[in-house]
């Protein structure tokens, strides 16, 4: 068997056993549900967000307008597909930068556990955690106005330390097992046993982290979008619609509802979809059950 | 008093024990013996009741004339703790850390009902005393970090006997400590059982231990008891052919000309080394303290030599490992392997490490789960300059696996699909592929089964009379030390206080230390003539 | 012990002076010139001058950082460009909004988890853990300003329990002050509440699994003993951890939720400060709430000290 074939046979196994994990199943098709819907809105709407029919305003929910229409007429169900869009893409990049900037480090940190780099790394990292992103975005906010590339730098800049933190911790634990000190003994030096033994390994855990902080961004987008320190109008945002519509809750009910609730779907199935993948890539748990 | 009959467990229909059936009496020694994965573990939580979720049980264990079996929940609570006692195999991590000694020595008598928290106070201060840990060094307020391994040990069993069971159930109570260590808690328990009038199960993979003490013994294989008797006639007339063959494993010698050295060229000079640690610091203004692990350290290994080293933890034989590997900066001293001297400077540990390689103790942590065998094996052609193409890689894997005994198929699998003493054999491959002048053993037969354990050995033998290699052989066991080794080197507290040819060493050590060494380590036939000869004399 | 809490409290403290460094740097170097930033685009020279005079923008920006940290060590953030008052009176009233609020749904949200959470550990499997985890699940998809508005919704407009915002001040009495925060509280709490049981469940879980709980089980303790007795004090490690985080997200949420409920606190305070770029009180508060996480975490961090003994070592 080549290589490939043996990984074929590895991710055949990883996919059987996902597809038994109930949690990772409902979570998937959930996140793919918003992911599909953010991906249509580029090409088609039920109707234009841009376009106020103000004879429209405050439909309830019906065939014609699925979520109902909002105060300028607008259709809910339009803007939340629009608005996923925003969500998606600010909680990608900002995981994103989570990631690349937070891994090397921690990778680092661990190879030179102790050192002057560690301690600096490490401390910095207690530093970024005593900001929580709001704050950061407050800060960026206040000099270079609002807007929602300050929302995603604000949201990188908290995601780098869990990043960082996680990569530190799972290293340090692979670095005293015997592989690695047999990977030196085979002249192998700390960056590319760090790039060649310890990446590879700590890379379901990861990818476990990065679903959960895919939906902490998607929670801290819409907390920031709805103090005004994201999506600046004209740009649909979830959080938004619900800064829009507080003070017509009285009024207009489902125009609070639905933004709210495309949230709380997406949010919930990456968590499940998170929790199934913990399940499934944890090497012991999936020994346990064979 | 207690009696087994037709004892059957199955995990989530996974059979564990199959008709297990032994009896012991009032106040003797019962040894439970097996390797790992025979049930022995199994048959004593069967006992105490406390098998895994999904388990199904049944047959009879009596004890005073009640099935334990037919006992429910809080039944058993009140057994526990009270007529029957256990102690368990890890004493680093059997006690509660966030609680004193005292409270959890006293929990025993509370939890049951006995007495109140000074009373309670009280019994537990006459049991530590009891287990051999006196009030004016071991209060009742120490923390479990406080103390040794050993010493947790001495607590966990101060619990298991404050109430006096009837029944001591001992799981491997020694396996993960020092041989001399390991003798003080053996004859702790022995004392205990004479004064008490307890009966004690032990269950251990080393026959030794149960030679010495055990009244009678069962021998169990795969769930099975496969032979029981008496302790003395049993070691005599073995029937079964496992217990044959686990007899003759556990002293294995293997076939070996006893040196293969040739001449005096020595290999590996180790001169004067010394390795101090920093410590924390404790102060922000007084300097670092230092701690030496390795203390002005000299010997030699000639080519083609088997030199063991031999010493108990924490005696600062890994950090010598590590400091040869040129994996740390010695603070003084020289090595030097083929004449060249060794340093943690990349080039140089580069170059020193085309002649040695390693193998560790631990063979489930040796290798990445994540790349074939055939990777993992080639790994170490990193230190050559010029690197074997595909094919001549491929070649030389499975050229190597075939001189450890593994077919060529293997270099495709993943290590998960091998057992550790095959795992220990791709070790031996991963340090041979590079054709190395030296091998160090660090432990390197310490985790295996007897059985397997004596595989290996052989294995190491065979390799050195072919290929004429070098092995530095490091142990705490000196049994397997003296299996393997042409000379034996005896370390403590990081300084090398004998030093001799091995056979020499274990007739008439001079070091006082390498003598207690040498008497606290389990010897079959010595515990048997020490015991024909007390019956002769009672 | 007192070695250990001076340690932490020195690596604290440095966090602190590193923090006071990066907002000062954001804020007052960044920008440029602080002065015209605050005044937009149309602003006269002569004020820009008179604006640049009283915040005391002379001097290299080092100059600058220690004279205002020497202020602010002495309870003088300065003066706020918009209110005309000193920032530190103007925090002062808005922190005893934002604090007692952040204070009591920390105290709501671990009232209801550490029993939520052993139910679930104890009961393994049981309907009760189902309903545990399945809630929780929920509870932490819900964004707590979108929750506030369903209270909202629910509890004043619909039952008209609650009124929908404002605070009446603590002068009106501590039932009344206690009443206008609760529905914040509660908005704030139930989303922490739901992380911190589930914490609580696989940390107990974990606890339950370790060695030390099977020796206290051999020494007769029933499986709820061993829960109580052995593993819920291992189990606060973990814990503590996630309480000592959760403060600073619920302070963090509270800026939000104020907005929701309209509760004159630090969180209103910087957004007027933001929208009116009075960069002064926005400097001050975010330097003030970084400093209540810090003592938080210091407070863990002894917390910790207490629960686990090998932290506290006699040498």
């Amino acid at each position: 068997m080549s290589e490939v074939e043996v990984n074929r046979a590895e991710a055949n196994e990883i996919w059987r056993s996902a597809l038994r994990s109930r949690s990772f199943v409902i979570g998937a098709v959930v996140t793919v549900v918003f992911v599909v819907a953010a991906l249509v809105s580029f090409l088609w709407t039920p109707y234009d967000v841009t376009e106020l029919v103000i004879a429209d305003r405050f439909k309830r929910p019906s065939a014609g307008h699925w979520f109902g229409t909002d105060q300028f007429g607008r259709d809910i169900f339009s803007m939340v597909m629009v608005g996923a869009r925003t969500s998606i893409a600010v909680a990608v990049v900002a995981v994103g930068i989570g990631v690349v900037a937070g891994v090397p480090l921690g990778l680092a940190a661990a190879a030179k556990r102790d050192s002057l780099l560690d301690e600096v790394i490490m401390r910095s990292n207690d530093m970024i955690f005593s900001f929580p992103a709001l704050l950061i975005a407050i800060l960026i906010t206040a000099v270079f106005g609002p807007g929602v590339v300050n929302a995603i730098i604000a949201i990188g800049i908290f995601n780098t330390p869990v990043f960082a933190r996680l990569a530190r911790g799972a290293a340090l634990s692979l670095w005293t097992r015997d592989f690695l000190l047999a990977a030196r003994v085979a002249g192998k030096g700390k960056a590319l046993i760090s790039l060649e033994h310890i990446l590879p390994n700590i890379t379901n855990l990861l990818i476990v982290q990065g679903t959960i902080q895919f939906s902490l961004g998607i929670l801290a987008e819409a907390g920031l979008s709805y103090v005004g320190l994201g999506a600046q109008p004209p740009l649909p945002s979830w959080g938004r619609m619900l800064a829009e519509s507080q003070t017509l809750i009285s009024i207009a009910p489902h125009v609070a509802i639905f933004p709210g609730l495309a949230i709380v779907l997406t949010v919930l199935g990456l968590n499940l979809m998170g929790d199934g993948l913990r399940d499934i890539l944890d090497p012991r748990l999936r020994r346990a059950r064979n | 008093m207690l009696s087994a009959a037709n004892v059957n467990l199955s995990v989530f229909d996974t059979p564990i024990l199959r008709n297990v059936a032994f009896e012991i009496g009032e106040g003797e020694i019962f040894g439970l013996i097996g390797e790992s994965g025979s049930g022995k573990s199994m048959t004593a939580y069967t006992i105490m009741g406390l098998t895994p979720v999904g388990s199904k049980r049944s047959g009879r264990i009596v004890l005073d004339g009640d099935n334990l079996l037919d006992k429910t929940e809080a039944q058993m609570c009140a057994i526990r703790g009270g007529s029957v006692g256990m102690v368990f195999q890890e004493p680093m991590t059997a006690l509660n850390p966030v609680k004193t000694i005292g409270e959890q020595v006293g929990e025993t008598a509370m939890i049951h009902g006995a007495m109140g928290r000074r009373e309670a106070a009280a019994l537990a201060r006459g049991t530590l005393d009891r287990v051999g840990l006196p009030a004016d060094r071991f209060p009742l307020d120490r923390y479990p970090h406080e103390l040794s391994g050993g010493q947790r040990q001495r607590v966990v069993i101060a619990m298991a006997i404050a109430l006096r069971p009837r029944l001591l159930i001992a799981d491997e109570p020694t396996t993960a400590l020092d041989v001399t260590t390991q003798a003080q808690i053996i004859m702790l328990l022995r004392q205990l059982v004479s004064e008490d009038g307890m009966a004690l199960m032990l269950i251990t993979h080393d026959l030794g231990v149960v030679a010495d003490i055990a009244d009678h013994i069962a021998i169990m294989k795969d769930g099975e008891v496969v032979e029981a008797g008496e302790t003395v006639s049993l070691f005599r007339n073995m029937t079964h052919p496992y217990s044959r063959a686990l007899f003759e494993a556990s002293d294995h010698v293997p076939d070996r000309t006893s040196s293969q050295a040739t001449g005096d060229t020595p290999i590996l000079e180790v001169a004067d080394v010394v390795r101090d640690y920093q410590l924390p610091r404790t102060s922000l203004f007084a300097p670092p303290a230092h701690f030496r692990a390795v203390d002005g350290v000299s010997f030699t290994i000639r080519r083609g030599e088997s030199l063991g080293l031999v010493g108990e933890s924490g005696c600062g034989k890994s950090t010598l490992t590590r400091a040869i590997l040129a994996l740390e900066q010695v603070q003084g001293g020289t090595i030097s392997i083929d004449g060249e001297p060794i340093s943690a400077d990349a080039e140089i540990a580069h170059r020193a490490r085309r002649k040695m390689q390693v193998v560790f103790q631990d063979p489930y942590g040796s290798f990445n789960p994540r790349h074939r065998v055939e990777r993992l094996v080639a790994e170490p052609f990193h230190l050559l300059s010029e690197k074997p193409s595909a094919g001549e890689r491929r070649a030389r894997v499975e050229a190597v696996l075939a001189n450890v005994g593994l077919a060529a198929a293997d270099a495709d699998k993943y290590i998960h699909e091998f057992s550790g003493g095959q795992r220990q054999r791709v070790a031996i491959a991963r340090a041979l592929i590079i054709e190395p002048e030296l091998i160090i053993l660090d432990e390197a037969v310490s985790a295996l089964d007897v059985s397997i354990r004596a595989q290996i050995l052989d294995l190491l033998a065979d390799l050195t009379a072919r290929l004429n290699i070098s092995y530095l052989f490091i142990a705490h066991d000196l049994s397997v030390v003296r299996a393997i080794t042409d000379r034996v080197l005896v370390m403590k507290a990081g300084q090398i206080v004998e030093e001799g040819p091995t056979e020499q060493i274990f007739k008439a050590a001079q070091h006082p230390y390498t003598q207690a060494l040498i008497a606290a380590t389990p010897n079959i036939d010595r515990a048997l003539a020490a015991r024909s000869k007390g019956a002769a004399a009672g | 012990m007192l070695r250990y809490a001076l340690k932490r409290f020195l690596s604290l403290s440095l966090s602190l002076v590193a923090a006071s460094v990066v907002i000062f740097f954001v804020i007052e170097v960044v920008p440029g010139d602080p002065a015209s930033y605050m005044l937009g685009l149309n602003a006269q020279p002569d004020t820009v001058a008179a604006l640049r005079q009283e915040l005391g923008l002379e001097g290299s920006a080092i100059e600058r950082y220690f004279r205002w940290v020497t202020g602010v060590v002495q309870g003088d953030f300065g003066v706020s460009y918009t209110y005309r008052t000193p920032v530190s009176e103007l925090i002062a009233d808005r922190l005893w909004v934002s604090l007692p609020l952040a204070v009591y749904a920390l105290t709501l949200s671990t009232l209801i988890a550490f029993p939520a959470g052993i139910v679930a550990a104890s009961r393994r499997g049981s309907a009760a853990d189902t309903t545990v985890m399945g809630v929780t699940q929920f509870g932490i998809a819900v964004p707590n300003f979108w929750f506030a508005m369903l209270l909202v919704l629910l509890f004043s407009i619909t039952l008209r329990w609650f009124s929908a915002g404002g605070f009446p001040g603590w002068e009106e009495g501590l039932i009344s002050g206690i009443k206008a925060l609760t529905l914040p509280a509660v908005a704030l709490a139930l989303p922490q509440a739901s992380i911190l049981a589930r914490v609580m469940r696989s940390a107990l879980l974990d606890t339950l699994d370790e060695d030390f709980v099977r020796t206290a089980r051999a020494k007769g303790l029933s499986r709820s003993q061993a829960l109580w007795r052995h593993a819920l004090r291992n189990a606060m490690i973990p814990v503590l951890t996630i309480i000592g985080l959760q403060f600073s997200f619920l302070l963090a949420g509270a800026i939000i939720i104020e907005n929701v409920f309209f509760l004159p606190g630090l969180g209103r305070l910087v957004f007027q400060g933001i929208t009116q770029r009075d960069l002064i009180v926005v400097e001050s508060v975010v330097l003030i709430l970084v400093l209540a996480i810090i003592v938080v975490t210091f407070l863990v961090d002894l917390a910790y000290a207490w629960v686990d003994p090998r932290l506290r070592q006699r040498s």
